[in-house]
């Protein structure tokens, strides 16, 4: 049997303690119960690092004591949408969805391109302008889109979105649940985890 | 006093990891990042000067000429001493830290404050190689070229309004300058100004990536700190380099008494002489 994509475990002296399991190729709605168990789980995927009372394996592997290309490794594989969003205000769409590939080179940008403007289209933006626009000419949606095609162009074998609906509108966020479908036309294979809150400890 | 033994501390960090990281420039993104300095710097600040550079060079020949009564000789020298050598790369210097080195400053400190650096970070993309990089090549590069063309502009701006404000010919002053210029002047200026370009683009980054305060008042605390510096930065290595090629510090105030060895044995006698009497 598989190893679980994901394996986190928080334990707290106040407050219940956190273990979730994610299966590989799953798709999985997380609602933990407060914002401190939100926060800690997503930053510890986002940097494969964890403090001395949680655990995290991904893949199978420990990520504790985890060597500097290990975990580099691992974060070729992971890809983290966080409620920042992390877009660089003086790029616009494009570039942002872009940096990381061409940057590195990892990835054909032509590759990239197609997927981005594939996936904008298919989530009602329109490509030629959506992906000139600078961030602060974003509406929230088209801020989370942009993130999210940054996501879908590393490719990532284990997908994580903290908070999808989260400052969206209702239209917006018919608009966001659409990501997954996106998602998994492109990583059939992949595991994707919505992270958020329980309902009763939503603002 | 602190303070700025830091901020000399940060520069110098910076432009050692300017130097050895200088290889990142082959990446794209950070190419497309030099490129577009080059051109904020560089390409969109060269019209704005043109009226001001031309203007400037006429002022000079006709102040020379009219309130110190030089012959045109003279004025050409001073419009190829003081255009070329000092005022060219002075003036190219200021417009780039009131145009590029407020705009890095402030563009960087919002970029600390709002976790943009974090961000990149998590992309594995090295921030100082992203940002630091590509800005301190670019601001090198357009402050040399403006330059030049500020040069450029002053002396061909001096020559052709001159005959309007003094009994100079457009030819005489033409021929008056190609018998006295000479390579070293351009070299000079425009080493001068690679310096000066470095200078302003560590010191706007440094003050950028450290905002006084992480709150958005931080940015116009971090702009003010970085242009403040960055003019200082320019009129101390402007003295410093003009006192170390020409040993003249501040146009010929006070002269240096440095001179070579053989000569001052035949001037003044002295066998090992670092000082003439």
């Amino acid at each position: 049997m598989r190893a679980p994509a994901l394996r986190y475990d928080l334990r707290r002296d106040a407050g219940d303690p956190v273990r979730v399991t994610v299966p590989r190729g799953a798709t999985q709605r997380l609602r933990l119960p407060d914002n401190e168990a939100k926060t800690r789980l997503v930053a510890a995927v986002l940097t494969a690092r964890v403090a001395a009372n949680e655990d995290l394996e991904l893949f199978g592997k420990p990520v504790r004591g985890l060597g500097r290309a290990e975990r580099a490794g691992l974060h070729d594989r992971i890809g983290v949408l966080t409620q920042a969003m992390g877009l660089i205000s003086n790029l616009n769409a494009w570039e942002n969805i872009s940096l990381p590939a061409a940057y590195h080179g990892t990835r054909p940008i032509a590759r990239i391109a197609k997927t981005a403007r594939d996936a904008a289209a298919a989530l009602g933006a329109d490509p030629q302008r959506f992906l000139a626009r600078l961030p602060d000419e974003m509406d929230p949606f088209e801020r989370k889109l942009t993130a999210f095609l940054r996501l879908l162009a590393k490719e990532p074998a284990l997908a994580v979105i903290d908070g999808l609906a989260e400052g969206l509108d209702r239209e917006q966020s018919a608009r966001a649940a659409r990501f997954e479908a996106e998602y998994r036309a492109r990583q059939p294979e992949g595991t994707l985890l919505f992270v958020d809150l329980a309902e009763e400890d939503l603002p | 006093m602190i303070r700025a033994l830091r901020e000399v501390e940060g520069g110098l960090r910076l432009l050692m990891h300017f130097w050895l990281r200088m290889p990142a420039l082959r990446r794209p993104p950070v190419r497309e990042s030099f490129l577009r300095q080059v051109y904020f710097t560089g390409v969109t600040a060269s019209t704005g000067v043109v009226l001001r550079a031309s203007g400037l060079g006429a002022l000079i020949i006709a102040f020379t000429m009219q309130i110190l009564d030089a012959d045109t000789s003279l004025a050409v020298k001073i419009l190829l001493w003081v255009v070329l050598r000092e005022v060219g790369p002075l003036a190219a210097a200021m417009v780039v830290i009131l145009r590029t080195g407020t705009a890095v400053s402030a563009e960087l400190a919002m970029m600390r404050i709002t976790g943009q650096m974090d961000a990149l970070r998590r992309m594995g993309i090295e921030s100082y190689d992203y940002l630091v990089v590509p800005r301190v090549a670019g601001i090198m590069l357009a402050t040399a070229a403006l330059t030049c063309y500020i040069q450029f502009l002053a002396v061909l701006g001096g020559m052709i309004l001159s005959p309007f404000v003094i009994q100079a010919s457009f030819t005489e002053l033409y021929t008056r300058f190609f018998e006295l210029v000479a390579p070293i002047d351009f070299v000079y200026s425009i080493v001068k100004s690679l310096m000066f370009g470095c200078a302003i683009a560590l010191t706007c980054c440094y003050h950028g990536l450290n905002p006084p305060a992480f709150t958005l008042n931080g940015v116009p605390q971090a702009v003010t700190r970085a242009v403040t510096a960055s003019a200082v930065a320019v009129l101390t290595i402007n003295a410093v380099f003009a006192y170390l090629v020409f040993g003249v510090l501040f146009f010929g105030l006070v002269k240096a008494v440095v001179c070579a060895p053989r000569r001052c044995a035949t001037t003044c006698g002295a066998t090992r002489a670092t000082r003439c009497a």
